[in-house]
């Protein structure tokens, strides 16, 4: 299902759907939209991944916000029970949940966004798009590079631990030997970065004229009527959270500004 | 890595210009944005969760940062280009370390520091930008910061172009100076969009601010101003440290070094002359 949506669809239902949970800031709407996160993971299939990826973000989160607003909340009227200095307020526990739901709506629908988005239609659908080829090439080549760092600080440890490195107690000893495995890991990436800037700039990365690419990306009208109504829907509740917010006065105010005296 | 590009550079005035104006947009973006939040501030956070405030520092920050990319980035020479992608694996390697451990300090800029030193702070500002975006596909709950992280970046690269980089004992000082700002700026973001943690460590040290009957927002500025400025300077030093063990010959070759003989030391004689 995923796998065919243009992945500029699913980026900017993703982003809509984050704006309209900010701007209604309750409880009842990030649940909603949690929920219906991890029921479209579900029905992409990747529900274990996302959730798990969730969790190790989400959890200590949500224990942190229980610590700073469960037990200190100075602005909390009810208080439920105190020991001290701290004290457990309605206020300050309603505060962490709304803020928990709301960060865990967040975090669940942009896991469901990258897990199954797929980056080489990313690039190609940005590049089409006119954004500068550089961004993609980032985007692509950092996760890309990411396990070939890992793999190769493991050769780095080896191939230090088997010239006698031998990581001690004291923490100088582990300064020295985290030194001893970065300086050559950063050395022998900033070098072939080097020589991936020569082979890039033979292939004419930097020329600015129009790009043909192997990735073709699916697109439909009726993808391209969902995207502008999704971003219409989105700038609507934002407005409305905005005009909302001000305060009665300023609004006729600003109104009497706009159309003048009288 | 130095040489010219094989193909023509593109000389297109109005594009460069236009680029220009981004960056320019970009910047005012994110500091409206910090002005705005810090104004309005006192009586929104007392209403619960502070819809307008997230919804703002979410949207100029980010707009800001993509401003800034899209700006930046296609004017930085290839070499830089594909450093970029190997400052933003030390960032998240080192940063997901730190953040498992329990710390108050993140440590998660340490390439875009290195970036900035060897590149400016165009670049650096770009790389931390970029660095926020793409972290994100892990842990989306750095994509707001990348404000923040922009202007690490750039902060780094103007304390290299003023030579703080050339002795050791400087490069701290600049970090610790770089995390006071960085820490303010940022503080809006942990406060009205995360409700005011991003991390065991750092969530109780405003857990005791907050006992002592601060404000969210001053709780967290405070709490950032410990944790920032120190973390800020060990990354600056152990950018430093990498900087100066990178042979002669690889840091010259980039031209904001060469230019404002942003390390300490002469030119290596040129192989071909």
């Amino acid at each position: 299902m995923a796998a065919r949506l243009n992945p500029l669809t699913a980026m900017t239902a993703a982003a809509a759907v984050l704006a309209i949970t900010t701007a209604a800031s309750s409880w009842a709407v990030s649940l909603t939209v949690a929920v219906g996160a991890v029921l479209l993971s579900a029905a992409a299939g990747i529900v274990r991944r996302v959730l798990l990826a969730a969790a190790t973000i989400v959890v200590p989160f949500w224990l942190s916000l229980l610590v700073i607003h469960g037990l200190f909340f100075p602005e909390g009227r009810t208080v439920l029970a105190s020991w001290g200095p701290a004290r457990v307020t309605a206020e300050g526990l309603t505060f962490a949940l709304e803020m928990g739901l709301r960060t865990a709506a967040f975090v669940l629908v942009l896991m469901v966004f990258s897990f199954s988005v797929r980056i080489p239609e990313l690039v190609a659908a940005l590049v089409a798009r006119r954004v500068p080829p550089q961004v993609g090439y980032v985007l692509a080549s950092t996760l890309l590079l990411a396990p070939l760092v890992a793999a190769r600080l493991g050769t780095v440890r080896q191939a230090q631990e088997s010239r006698g490195l031998v990581v001690g107690r004291g923490i100088g000893s582990r300064v020295a030997a985290i030194r001893l495995q970065m300086v050559p890991l950063v050395l022998g990436l900033v070098h072939d970065a080097g020589i991936r800037a020569q082979s890039l700039d033979a292939r004419g990365f930097r020329s600015t004229g129009p790009r043909t690419s192997y990735t073709e990306v699916h697109d439909s009208a009726a993808q391209a009527t969902f995207r502008v109504f999704a971003i219409l829907l989105a700038l609507t509740a934002v407005g409305w959270r905005i005009v909302e917010s001000l305060p009665a006065g300023s609004l006729s105010a600003f109104s009497q500004f706009v159309g003048g005296p009288g | 890595m130095s040489q010219q590009s094989l193909t023509l550079p593109p000389t297109d005035r109005k594009a460069v210009r236009r680029r220009r104006l981004l960056e320019l947009l970009g910047a005012v973006a994110i500091a409206a944005t910090f002005i705005f939040l810090v104004l309005t501030q006192p009586a929104d956070i007392a209403g619960g969760l502070g819809s307008v405030s997230s919804l703002v520092a979410l949207g100029g920050f980010l707009l800001g940062a993509l401003l800034l990319i899209v700006g930046v980035l296609p004017t930085l020479p290839t070499s830089t280009v594909v450093l970029i992608p190997v400052a933003l694996v030390l960032n998240i390697v080192l940063g997901q370390l730190m953040g498992t451990s329990g710390l108050p300090f993140y440590l998660d800029s340490i390439g875009t520091v290195l970036i900035a030193v060897l590149a400016g702070p165009a670049a650096g500002a770009a790389t931390g930008a970029l660095s926020s975006i793409v972290w994100s596909f892990f842990n989306p709950t750095v994509l707001p910061f990348a404000a923040g992280a922009a202007l690490i970046g750039f902060l780094a690269g103007v304390a290299a172009r003023y030579g703080l980089f050339r002795r050791f004992y400087l490069a701290p000082v600049a970090g610790f100076a770089t995390g006071i700002i960085a820490g303010v700026v940022s503080a809006p973001i942990a406060a009205f969009v995360f409700g005011g943690t991003s991390g065991a460590g750092t969530g109780a040290i405003v857990s005791a601010f907050r006992a002592m009957g601060d404000t969210l927002l001053a709780a967290i500025t405070k709490q950032a101003l410990i944790s920032d400025p120190m973390d800020k300077a060990i990354v600056f030093a152990i950018a430093a440290m990498l900087v100066y063990a990178l042979p002669r010959r690889t840091t010259f070759q980039f031209p904001f070094v060469r230019r404002f003989r942003v390390l300490a030391g002469k030119e290596p004689a040129a192989r071909n002359s």
